[in-house]
């Protein structure tokens, strides 16, 4: 798995999933559940205590919580959460542009803030809640409708990021001022300068979110 | 990035064992660390995830005895805490200057003081020296955001953490853990200027876990003062903070720090003899400005820091004592 390594020097996981399995005893494979599986995991993870924390290596099996729904996909620990979203989960409303942590393109709501995904490993992520703009109200009363609305966008490359920070500055800011929305979605950056409609857009998503 | 083995620990001694091998690195809110990684400047074979070690995390203490932080303690917990902001405004106002809200919900106290430079020759693989056929990148080349003191030494990248110089000025100390003993030392000698090429910036050796930062009861009136390019979501040109005991209207003593101009948070011996046995005036503070700029010796591209240098001191110090005159 090394599509995103431009550089191709990254080698391949290493072990296989069955010698993964096979070589790391019964705390480590189930480790890799989620969910149902918590409370068998517990129990091994208690059997197995002295044998410390799991390692994971090559590729993991892992089940990401988006948007409500567990999804189950196998990333290596370098995956990063933007990737595993778009090119596993086919999950594609963040967007990869910086990919450094700089622009705000990739941002996802994990367990209720705002994040880079670009910067977080998929493998971290694992037991949290994720929300990406796939979930926001696309209603009158919701974000994405006021971005259209005031002309916030242009080639809308940045757009899903601002939708996304925005909405989740919105959920804990209800009622800001012009200027709290600046320094709240200052993570974000756009290269087509749409600043002004961005900025009008959070205001009146502020006061349509209140009629839903 | 090259692949690497991964384990995320709940327990400090087992992150401690996991830790202890050379190719092992430490993860926190990965805002630098992935990017080295993705940029191949630090391609670790096992990647440590701290932040499930929650007795990493946590913000306790009040005034009257000092605060300690963990190193697990996010940025935005840190600019959320109202506590800590009105004992150590210095503490509150480098912080939520800092990235921005995606960053600071990600990066936590420990990675920031452990941050590699951001020195663009060395990010670009040619080694915090940046030495090339036993030349120097910096000096050859584009310079604007390097050094401008102790730039007669190899090391002329500037110290990347704005908490660094905060937490200086109000006499932190760290906590360190790691497979020998734990030590608790002064937050200023975690940074060093590296003379060779496999020297650290930082003084803590490989398996160390920087586990919290304490800081003292009883600061005196203190501040933070930053330039930076427009609004930029970027590191600041040059930040001061200050930290000034009092006696009635006289300063007497102060502890003055600088970012942006050193390999090391920059202890302005200078300026703090300045404003020392002082009533704080504009008058006095310039001067402190004025003095916290002497023995600079500035790159090719980089003079400009030098004024800078000048005006955040003296205003780092007036707003120390509420006098904020630029802003009305
Ligand atoms: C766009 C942008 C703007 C920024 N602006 C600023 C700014 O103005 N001022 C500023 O100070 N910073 C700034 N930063 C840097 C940012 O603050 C740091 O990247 C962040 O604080 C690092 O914390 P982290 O938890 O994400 O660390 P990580 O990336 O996880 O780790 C950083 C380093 O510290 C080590 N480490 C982490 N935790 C520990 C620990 N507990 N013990 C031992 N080693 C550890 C890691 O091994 C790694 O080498 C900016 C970053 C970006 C991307
Ligand atoms: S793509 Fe993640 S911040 Fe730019
Ligand atoms: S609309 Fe083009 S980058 Fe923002």
């Amino acid at each position: 798995m090394t599509e995103h390594d431009p550089k191709g020097r990254g080698a391949p996981g290493g072990a296989s999933r069955r010698e993964f399995l096979r070589g790391s005893g019964v705390a480590a494979a189930t480790a890799v559940l989620t969910g149902q599986a918590t409370a068998i995991l517990d129990e091994a993870q208690a059997a197995a205590q002295d044998s410390g924390p799991k390692i994971l290596k090559g590729e993991v099996e892992l089940t990401l919580k988006v948007n409500g729904h567990d999804h189950a996909c196998t990333v290596e620990p370098r995956s990063t959460l933007l990737d595993t979203l778009r090119d596993r989960l086919d999950i594609t409303g963040p967007k990869r542009v910086c990919d450094r942590a700089s622009c705000g393109a990739c941002t996802a709501i994990v367990d209720g803030e705002p994040v880079y995904s670009c910067t977080t490993l998929a493998v971290s992520c694992q037991g949290k809640t994720i929300e990406t703009l796939e979930s926001f109200d696309t209603g009158e009363h919701g974000v994405p409708h006021a971005f259209c609305k005031d002309d916030g966008l242009m080639c809308g490359y940045c757009t899903p990021g601002f939708v996304t920070a925005c909405k989740a500055f919105l959920d804990k800011n209800p009622n800001p001022t012009l200027e709290e929305v600046r320094k709240g979605i200052d993570g974000n950056i756009c290269r087509c300068g749409t600043y002004v409609g961005v900025l009008q857009a959070a205001l009146d998503a502020a006061k349509a979110m209140k009629g839903a | 990035m090259k692949a690497f083995d991964y384990a995320a620990p709940t327990t400090l001694e087992d992150a401690v064992k996991l830790l202890d091998g050379p190719g092992s690195v430490a993860l926190s809110g990965g805002t630098d660390l992935i990017s080295r990684m993705k940029d191949y400047v630090t391609s670790p074979e096992r990647v440590v995830y701290l932040k499930d070690v929650k007795s990493l995390a946590g913000i306790s203490g009040d005034a009257a005895a000092g605060f300690t932080i963990g190193a697990g303690a996010r940025l935005s917990d840190i600019a959320a805490n109202r506590a800590l902001a009105e004992a150590y405004p210095a503490l509150h106002q480098a912080t939520v200057e800092i990235g921005s809200v995606q960053i600071r919900n990600m990066a936590t106290l420990g990675g920031n003081l452990l941050q590699r430079p951001r020195c663009w020759y060395f990010r670009a693989g040619n080694g915090l020296l940046a030495m090339k056929d036993g030349k120097s990148l910096v000096k050859a080349g584009d310079n604007r955001f390097h050094a401008i003191f102790m730039t007669d030494g190899d090391a002329l990248f500037v110290s990347p953490s704005s908490l660094a110089v905060a937490l200086a000025a109000l006499g932190a100390t760290v906590t360190v853990a790691g497979p020998k003993a734990e030590r608790t030392f002064k937050i200023e000698e975690l940074y060093q200027a590296p003379k060779r090429p496999d020297e650290s910036e930082h003084t803590i050796t490989h398996g160390e876990i920087l586990t919290k930062v304490t800081i003292p009861a009883g600061a005196g009136k203190n501040a933070s003062y930053e330039a930076r390019h427009k609004q930029a979501q970027d590191w600041p040109l040059v930040l001061a903070s200050v930290n000034l005991g009092m006696n009635g209207e006289t300063v007497s003593s102060a502890r003055i720090f600088v970012y942006g101009v050193a390999p090391i948070p920059w202890k302005s011996t200078t300026a703090e003899a300045e404003i020392v046995g002082k009533r704080i005036t504009p008058e006095t503070a310039a001067a402190a400005g004025e003095a916290a700029a002497k023995g600079s010796a500035p790159l090719s591209m980089n003079a400009y820091k030098v004024p800078l240098l000048k005006t955040v001191v003296k205003r780092a110090i007036l707003a120390a004592v509420g006098n904020r005159y630029w802003e009305v």
